[in-house]
């Protein structure tokens, strides 16, 4: 298993279990987290999916050897739920104190004892201990390779906030360059910037403002996704795209195989997105991918990554989107304008940007239960041309919809501003972080009320969903496989 | 074919027993499927046809639709026409479209095989 390892937990999740482990008595209390699993180059993380509280008394006992113990009747509930689902155990108890935690020797102990058997019982899990003290966490996580200490815990809610086993030493070296940021969110929050890693989906308009002011808040590590080159047309707003990346003059020349030889010379969008962000920050990590997020080899470059911005149009990849988010626990924000306009009159309807925050569990925005990834839309994403010409079905899609840089600003700039907020910790703890439409003319900004369905097999809890299953369920991808025949 | 694709034809095998089923991977996951002699009522003729569609790599979450019949296929009373009937091309063959989309299509309740069901009944309406 790769190390560091990092526990991700949802912020109405971690509240739960706060709740029952502090509930003011200054008593030991304990519970069971069964979680997914993703490991990748970047370390190992724990997705909590469930967790299930120890009634005091009943559950929880006093032990034989140590103050208190789960009953084996608990235990093995609990475990044999996780190996049915495929989940990882981490049993779950408090220590006092505030900023700092360790296990007990009679922890230690125990673990040694149980954790061997366990590691049997749910297949390999991995299994293992988390003990919290009010500000602090620390694993000992057991797998069938070896055993691992918890690096941190990440809670993700409106504001970000990361658990260590001990208070951090901080970096003494501050960069100059971003001495205004750091007044306003310390050269800690700057540090914090400088750790993520983010995924952009879509290098268009919208995509590429987000790139440019992300390197330039001091984003270390960026993805960047999109398949697409930049056309002449693209040239008003792609952020530092140019004349030279378009083949403008060759676009133009009216000589049609010098028009294709320009359209097949034409930059890529993220190449001219990776361009920009390193003009911003030379020491920018970027991973420029020329790809689309429907094939599952280009989906997976993102499941490491601690946020995601979708800034791309089409069904299928707000869907492969808000998979990632509810699967792998990493918040996210889609964004979009659209300027409707009637067909025959010409006229221009209500023209409304959108931002979207998507976090993952019920009702933090699932664009699901937002019903804003229409089944039949999809269907018609899968089909080729030549089908889509069969079945009638060719409507306006091939027809260039109005777009303009400055509706891209609208929804993006609240996107930035809300990932930079909850990164650093500044929202109020009274933020609700929900959809926000601004509609332009009207100059009228509303926020949609969140919604859940009980049965979402992307946010739910139905046994059914993906939500935190990390690498033991499948995204909703593309699969690149040769044809075959079968009765 | 994804493990959801496969699932769905598991179950239309499974409600549709005395069918014969032919499936064909469409390469990237999804699959074209065509269930055999189904009855679709006395006012056609025949009164019973296959009926095929595609159900794509993103299923369940992508609703399945629309359905073919055979082009051969008449009405008691003349052609198969009407709303959400054409004629078209499927899998290289003339066949008669039946577009009947799911706008509250449900991932999580909703499948190919009751919406061939569904397809079967409303065919039976006309």
């Amino acid at each position: 298993m790769k190390e560091p390892v990092e526990l991700r937990i949802d912020a109405t999740l971690f509240e739960k279990l706060e709740n029952h482990l502090f509930p003011g008595d200054r008593d030991e209390h304990g519970a069971v987290i069964a979680a997914g699993i993703v490991e990748t180059p970047r370390g190992t993380r724990l997705l909590v999916r469930e967790v299930f509280l120890a009634r005091d008394g009943i559950d929880y006992v006093p032990g034989q050897r140590g103050y208190r113990a789960l009953t084996a009747r608990f235990v093995a509930e609990i475990s044999g739920y996780c190996a049915k689902e495929n989940l990882c155990y981490l049993a779950v108890h408090c220590h006092g104190g505030k900023d700092e935690v360790s296990f007990s020797s009679d922890d230690i102990a125990s673990h040694e004892r149980g954790y061997p058997a366990l590691l049997d019982i749910t297949c390999g899990g991995p299994v293992g201990a988390l003990v919290f003290a009010k500000n602090a966490v620390a694993g000992d996580i057991w797998t069938t390779s070896g055993r691992y200490k918890l690096d941190h815990m990440t809670i993700i809610g409106a504001n970000i906030r990361k658990l260590y086993p001990s208070p951090r030493m901080r970096s003494p070296i501050a960069n100059p360059m971003y001495d205004r940021h750091s007044r306003m969110f310390g050269d800690v929050g700057q540090e914090i910037l400088s750790n993520l890693k983010v995924g952009i989906i879509g290098l268009g308009g919208g995509g590429s403002l987000i790139n440019e002011w992300l390197s330039r808040l001091g984003v270390g590590h960026i993805v960047a996704i999109d398949f697409d080159r930049v056309e002449l047309t693209n040239l008003p707003r792609i952020v530092g795209a140019n004349h030279w990346d378009a083949m403008t003059w060759l676009i133009k020349s009216g000589i049609p195989w010098l028009e294709k030889l320009g359209k097949r010379l034409a930059a890529y969008k993220v190449h001219v997105a990776r361009r920009v962000a390193k003009q911003a920050n030379p020491s920018i990590r970027y991973d420029a991918i020329v790809g689309n997020i429907v094939d599952e080899l280009i989906a997976k470059l993102l499941v490491d990554t601690d946020f995601i911005f979708l800034a791309a149009d089409s069904m299928q990849s707000r869907l492969v989107f808000n998979a990632i988010v509810h699967q792998y626990l990493i918040p996210g924000i889609q964004i979009g304008a659209k300027v409707p306009v009637e067909k025959q009159t010409k006229q221009v309807g209500d023209i409304f940007t959108a931002t979207r925050p998507v976090l993952p569990y019920a009702y933090g925005g699932c664009l699901h239960c937002h019903e804003l990834i229409p089944p039949g839309r999809l269907q018609q994403e899968t089909l080729s041309e030549t089908e889509r010409r069969n079945q009638q079905y060719v409507e306006d899609e091939n027809i260039a919809q109005p777009s303009v840089i400055t509706l891209n600003v609208k929804s993006a700039e609240q996107a930035v501003n809300d990932f930079k907020m909850m990164f650093t910790g500044l929202y109020k703890p009274e933020v609700q972080l929900q959809h926000q439409l601004h509609f332009a003319r009207e100059r009228k900004t509303i926020e949609v009320k969140p919604r859940a369905n009980s049965n979402c097999l992307d946010c739910s809890d139905s046994n059914r969903s993906r939500r935190a299953r990390g690498d033991r369920f499948r995204l909703p991808c593309r699969m690149l496989e040769a044809p075959s025949n079968g009765k | 074919m994804t493990p959801e694709v496969q699932r769905a034809i598991e179950e239309i095998q499974r409600i549709f027993p005395k069918h014969n089923v032919e499936v064909e991977a469409e390469g990237q996951g999804g699959a074209y499927v065509i269930v055999n002699d189904l009855l679709i009522g006395e006012r056609y003729l025949p009164s019973t046809s296959w009926i095929g569609f595609t159900i794509s790599y993103q299923y369940p979450y992508a609703d399945v639709y629309p359905h073919y019949l055979d082009a051969g296929l008449r009405r008691v009373d003349g052609l198969v026409q009407g709303a959400g009937l054409s004629m078209t091309v499927w899998q290289n063959r003339q066949v008669i479209q039946v577009s009947r989309r799911s706008n509250r299509w449900n991932a999580a309740i909703d499948t190919a095989a009751t919406k061939l069901s569904k397809v079967q009944l409303w065919l039976r309406s006309l």
